[in-house]
């Protein structure tokens, strides 16, 4: 048999590999497939390691509450069950009572089918996904800006043919390794790379300036910036009346950001903010990529459209080697927000209040535009309405383990178990799923084929390599099965190709149109771009054409340090974890060594803590005790702690952007004790 | 019927309180006396020095005041208020009534007795300028175009000279500028050192030390005391000729206005922790002029803060100023400082390093485990993390304080153990790297370089010392 072409089940890179095997798929790498070129990281060459593991589910299950016991039942009980759960909690507080949570793991054959399963089949208006705490921010920002949200509105591989490369908030060496090698090209080539983060990171260790701000600053340091590029006069004046709106307005936002000030509120040295600024100034090339730590905070948006100011004045912005662009964290974090996952969308990044783009999805599904509710609430206000008065009574979770990733998750998993049925569909048992009234047991990466749309808008195929299991079915089986029984008006499809058509058809003419995109395409063509290679270069999606610069303000993190919680607290991946670990941790050539606190040693010393002590942290919502990494590359007034392991987020606070409702899990104020 | 607030002057002060009273109940008047639109004062000095264009200092533009429904008079000459009938009276005779009235009448450069600096006629010298104002800094920029055209045309002749009279941190701050530009400058300082109403002797004598070797002569424990049409004559009996005087030896809060309208006034206008005047509680102040608790500011941030709480108060919010923690910081091309509080008053124990050789020193008043004051002259190493710790009144180990002024340890080179891991992408130790014979024979066994790529450095070099035979250390980190 001939090795499969597929890609890597984790990151929005999507990685291109090969498999081959029949039962356990072996990986091999894929040189021609342009976005990784043959490399993986640990986590790709060891993605089959949860091919016949013990921990995989293959039986549905359901818990009995007063015993807490399982039981192995066939799938016609459960999803009966799961549909008279719906059906009891529908009768008696209406179609709102249930609630959906997707993913941005999913395919977009299932996102879509998700979101019209949930419009259609059950009529509620309560879903969204994890993906709001991923890239919402930047999407948000996108949009307003630039008419549209594509994470990069160019290849990957353009990267390379910057002058400067400015990264805030990533640390793509650890969390997405093959793009790291774009990096050492630029700089072989001459180019120089920014990193901006409150730990010295690997990557950067690769950057020419690494700065390092106060978490929850990078908004007044890309003010800071802008203002001595007014100062200088390098801002380029003839694209900023030809193609933007508002440059007035943000110039006079940033005449009260001098240096000094910046350096006050951010902890970047004056003098840095000017090296950034001069190197910015002289360079034909300029490109921004923001990542999750410039994004998640409650100031997330803002904190994008200040660095898409940036790119704007100095012209870059649909020039090529240049611009801005997001760097998307989940594997399909880009499809997931597309095709109607979010509260607020429909497919093809439609809104869902707009009468046109109800009109059109509903002729494609075969529904009155009526019969589809408005906009519901986003994620973290969904969860944290489970279970309430106005709440939803009974959730199904599809590729999310909330658990472990959502903010404030003490009280979160509260909200969950105030529900009266919680259904999870997973192919472990992860922590959501433990407390889960019905567990589906669902096919995983290899066993299904379907699309994602990686960190470029480039639509990808991941096909098939082998069996999945028996008493193992699709994300889509289910969502047909529940949608049969529950008397939906229109049939779901199951088989992804089809599934796919039917999204091309919902999202024609949406900022995101998918309808001319085929699976012989993707395979032809090593994926396809959705709205072209490169955006931007000769307009902006707004009907004027013209990007709008945006006036914003620094406001802060939500909580700031004070006499009992001191220092502040950020969360972040390593390389070898993925998400909430639900799939790496179970794979035993990952290592696994748990999560830990990473500090100063000028704080260290002061709470009198070495290497490996225990160590207890706590903010307002929470306490986890983890082993201490004493380490020079963090800012002495901020500790780090992985999100990947149970507990970071027990911590996290659940501030919401106004616009993107992004929660912030970047920055809290918390305490650090020796424990023990 | 909203409120009518009318607000005497236009610098940052007024234009922090517009920006905060935006979406308010109120009917705002700005009266600026100057005719320019409000702008960012503080980076004039940038603009002399040419680092920073001058129609970047706009704060806010005219038509920004006129979307938001301000009503700003630009050129707006306050002649007196009449209390009794709430109204201000313009120079020109016009009357405007207020419910409340906030003076941001900021402050005045002051004259030092330099005989001859004014003339019979009451005007100032041709060749002395203050420097306070954006017109100031216009005719200051003009005069030495003057000097410098007349220069050139005169092959051979040396370039313009200046001298600064005062040497504080505007002063410095000028002096440098000038001399950015060629200028051939002197600063005199009556006091006996630089910057002594921030710093000590100490400090002082290092910023000195740098201001020469940038060029620049400093005169310290010395008045100019007579205009001649050769220069300035010291009292110490020195004559500097110059083409330029500026005088930037400090200002006084401006509160003229406040005094003939009979409301008290010490050295700035007395106000309460409401910033409303303690003779009329329909009258507050706020910025430089404003006196608190028997304090004058002179400085930004604290004039911002007091621009937050009063907005707040005239929303009807509660709010009340307790005075900010200041940091003040020199701003001109080779000279670093900063002054966090006041250092030579604040009350506490002093950790202090200086280094004469290298031309530092830094000082951190620790009061309670906090850091209360600090002067960091010429090494502004870690001044955004100080800065931080003394803002947020961190509470700091006994060791801390000393260690935030030591140089950051290096990382040292180490060796590394077999065990230790190399390439994060494969997870592959050091060990499996010596293992291999060559790079070819590593990257088929282990896969190491082939993810992110950021370990093909050790690992050649790993590879090179197995091929030597020997260990030599690896730098790691």
């Amino acid at each position: 048999m001939s090795p499969v072409e597929t890609h890597c089940p984790y990151c929005s890179l999507q990685c291109g590999m090969r498999l081959s095997g029949r039962r356990v798929p072996e990986v091999s790498s894929w040189d021609e497939f342009p976005v990784n070129q043959g490399a993986l990281c640990r986590k790709g060459w060891t993605a089959a390691g949860l091919y016949g593991s013990r921990e995989r589910l293959t039986s549905p299950l359901v818990r009995d509450r007063e015993t807490g016991e399982w039981s192995a039942v066939s799938w016609d009980v459960a999803l009966d069950r799961v549909a008279d759960g719906i059906r009891a909690a529908q009768a008696s507080r209406g179609p709102d009572a249930v609630a959906v949570f997707g993913g941005g793991g999913l395919t977009n054959e299932k996102a879509y089918s998700l979101g019209k399963f949930a419009r259609v089949a059950l009529g509620t208006s309560q879903i969204d996904y994890n993906g709001r705490w991923c890239m919402s921010s930047a999407a948000s920002a996108g949009i307003r800006a630039f008419g549209v949200d594509r994470g990069l509105p160019f290849p990957l591989a353009d990267v390379e043919e910057a002058d400067v490369l400015v990264l805030v908030g990533s640390n793509l060496a650890e969390t997405m390794p093959p793009a790291a090698r774009h990096l050492d090209r630029l700089r072989e080539r001459g180019g120089r790379v920014v990193v901006i983060d409150p730990r010295r990171t690997p990557t950067a260790n690769r950057a020419d300036l690494a700065l390092q701000p106060v978490p929850g600053t990078d908004l007044p340091l890309a003010m800071g910036v802008l203002h001595l590029l007014v100062a200088q006069g390098a801002v380029d004046e003839d694209y900023l009346a030809a193609r933007t709106t508002g440059w007035d307005e943000v110039r006079e936002s940033v005449a009260s950001w001098w240096p000094e000030r910046v350096e006050r509120v951010t902890g970047i040295e004056a003098a840095e903010v000017r090296a950034l600024a001069a190197m910015l100034a002289g360079s034909p090339r300029v490109m921004v990529l923001t990542a999750r730590g410039a994004e998640q905070h409650s100031t997330g948006s803002d904190t994008v459209l200040a660095w898409i100011n940036v790119a704007l004045a100095l012209g870059m912005v649909g020039k090529r080697g240049a611009g801005y662009g997001c760097l998307t964290g989940q594997g399909n974090g880009q499809g997931g927000r597309e095709h109607g996952q979010k509260a607020d969308q429909l497919p093809g990044y439609r809104r869902i209040d707009d009468p046109a783009a109800r009109a059109h999805v509903a002729g494609v599904w075969g529904v009155e535009p009526d019969s589809l509710p408005g906009p519901g609430r986003s994620a973290y206000e969904l969860l944290d309405a489970l279970g309430t008065d106005s709440g939803p009574s009974a959730m199904l979770v599809f590729g999310s383990n909330i658990v472990v990733s959502a903010p404030n998750a003490t009280h979160v998993t509260s909200r969950l178990e105030a529900l009266d049925l919680l259904v999870v569909c997973d192919f472990v048992m992860s922590e959501t799923a433990a407390i889960a009234d019905v567990v589906l047991p669902v096919t995983q990466w290899a066993e299904e084929t379907g699309t994602m749309t990686n960190l470029e808008g480039r639509v990808v195929l991941r096909q098939k390599a082998i069996t999945p299991p028996s008493g193992v079915l699709s994300d889509l089986d289910v969502i047909a099965g529940l949608a049969d029984r529950l008397g939906s008006p229109v049939p779901f499809t199951t088989e992804p190709e089809e599934v796919f058509a039917e999204l091309g058809r919902a999202s024609e003419g949406g900022p995101a149109d998918y309808s001319a995109i085929t699976y012989d395409r993707i395979r032809d063509e090593s994926g396809v771009f959705w709205g072209g290679e490169r955006l931007f270069a000769d307009s902006f999606a707004h009907a004027d054409g013209r990007a709008r610069m945006l006036a914003v303000e620094h406001r802060g993190a939500a909580e700031q340090p004070c006499a009992d919680y001191p220092v502040h607290l950020t969360t972040g991946r390593v390389l070898a974890q993925y998400q909430s670990g639900a799939q790496t941790r179970r794979v035993r050539s990952l290592p696994d060594d748990g999560p830990f606190v990473e500090l100063h040693p000028l704080l260290a010393g002061r709470l009198g803590i070495t290497a490996d002590d225990s160590v207890r942290i706590s903010t307002r919502r929470g306490t986890m005790t983890a082993p201490a990494r004493v380490v020079t590359t963090i800012r002495p007034d901020t500790v780090f702690v992985p999100f990947h392991w149970v507990g970071a987020n027990r911590l996290t606070n659940d501030a919401l952007d106004p616009a993107s409702r992004m929660p912030e899990f970047k920055v809290c104020a918390a305490s650090v004790t020796a424990h023990g | 019927m909203a409120d009518r607030v009318v607000v005497v002057g236009g610098g940052m002060a007024a234009v922090r309180l517009a920006e905060e009273l935006v979406g308010a109940d109120v009917r705002l008047t700005i009266l600026a006396d100057e005719q320019h639109a409000p702008y960012n004062r503080i980076l004039l000095s940038a603009v002399l020095e040419g680092t920073h264009a001058a129609d970047a200092l706009t704060l806010r533009s005219p038509a920004w005041f006129e979307a938001h429904g301000i009503d700003l008079r630009l050129g707006a000459r306050v002649l007196e208020i009449d209390r009794e009938a709430r109204e201000v009276v313009l120079v020109d005779g016009e009357r405007i009534g207020y419910d409340r009235l906030v003076l941001a009448t900021g402050s005045i450069p002051t004259l030092p007795p330099i005989r001859g600096l004014v003339r019979r006629d009451g005007t100032l010298h041709p060749k002395v300028h203050p420097f306070r104002s954006l017109e100031d800094c216009r005719r200051l920029e003009s005069s030495l175009a003057e000097v410098q055209a007349q220069r050139d045309s005169e092959p051979g002749s040396e370039p313009p000279r200046a001298v600064v009279v005062g040497g504080g941190l505007l002063g410095l701050q000028v002096a440098r500028a000038l001399s950015v530009r060629g200028v051939l400058t002197e600063v005199v300082e009556g006091a006996e050192h630089l910057l002594a109403s921030q710093v000590g002797p100490a400090a002082g004598a290092v910023l000195a030390r740098d201001l020469r070797r940038l060029g620049t002569d400093v005169y310290t424990g010395a008045r100019a005391i007579r205009m001649t049409d050769d220069g300035v004559r010291l009292d110490n009996g020195a004559v500097l000729p110059t083409d330029l005087i500026v005088l930037t030896a400090g200002g006084r809060p401006s509160t003229a206005l406040a005094r003939r309208a009979e409301l008290m006034v010490g050295r700035g206008i007395v106000v309460d922790s409401t910033l409303t005047s303690v003779s009329d509680d329909r009258i507050h102040a706020i910025g430089d002029c404003a006196e608190h608790r028997r304090r004058t500011t002179g400085f930004v941030p604290p004039a911002w803060e007091q621009a937050e709480v009063l907005a707040r108060l005239l929303r009807g919010e509660p709010a009340s100023y307790v005075g900010l923690r200041n940091v003040a910081r020199l701003r001109a091309t080779g000279l670093d400082v900063a002054v966090l509080g006041d250092p030579q008053a604040a009350e506490g124990e002093v950790v202090e390093v200086t280094n004469p050789i290298a031309g530092s020193h830094r000082r951190l008043v620790v009061h309670g485990g906090r850091i209360v004051a600090a002067a960091l002259v010429g090494d502004l190493s870690r001044v955004g993390l100080i800065t931080q710790l003394y803002d947020r009144g961190t509470i700091l180990g006994p060791d801390e304080p000393g260690q935030l002024l030591l140089p950051e340890a290096a990382d040292a080179p180490t060796t590394l153990p077999d065990e230790a891991e190399v390439c994060a992408c494969a997870g592959v130790t050091a060990g499996e790297i010596r293992a291999c014979e060559s790079m070819s024979q590593c990257v088929d066994r282990t896969r190491a370089t082939t993810g992110c790529g950021g370990c093909a450095d050790v690992v050649r070099r790993l590879l090179d010392a197995g091929r030597a035979g020997s260990r030599p250390p690896v730098p790691v980190g």
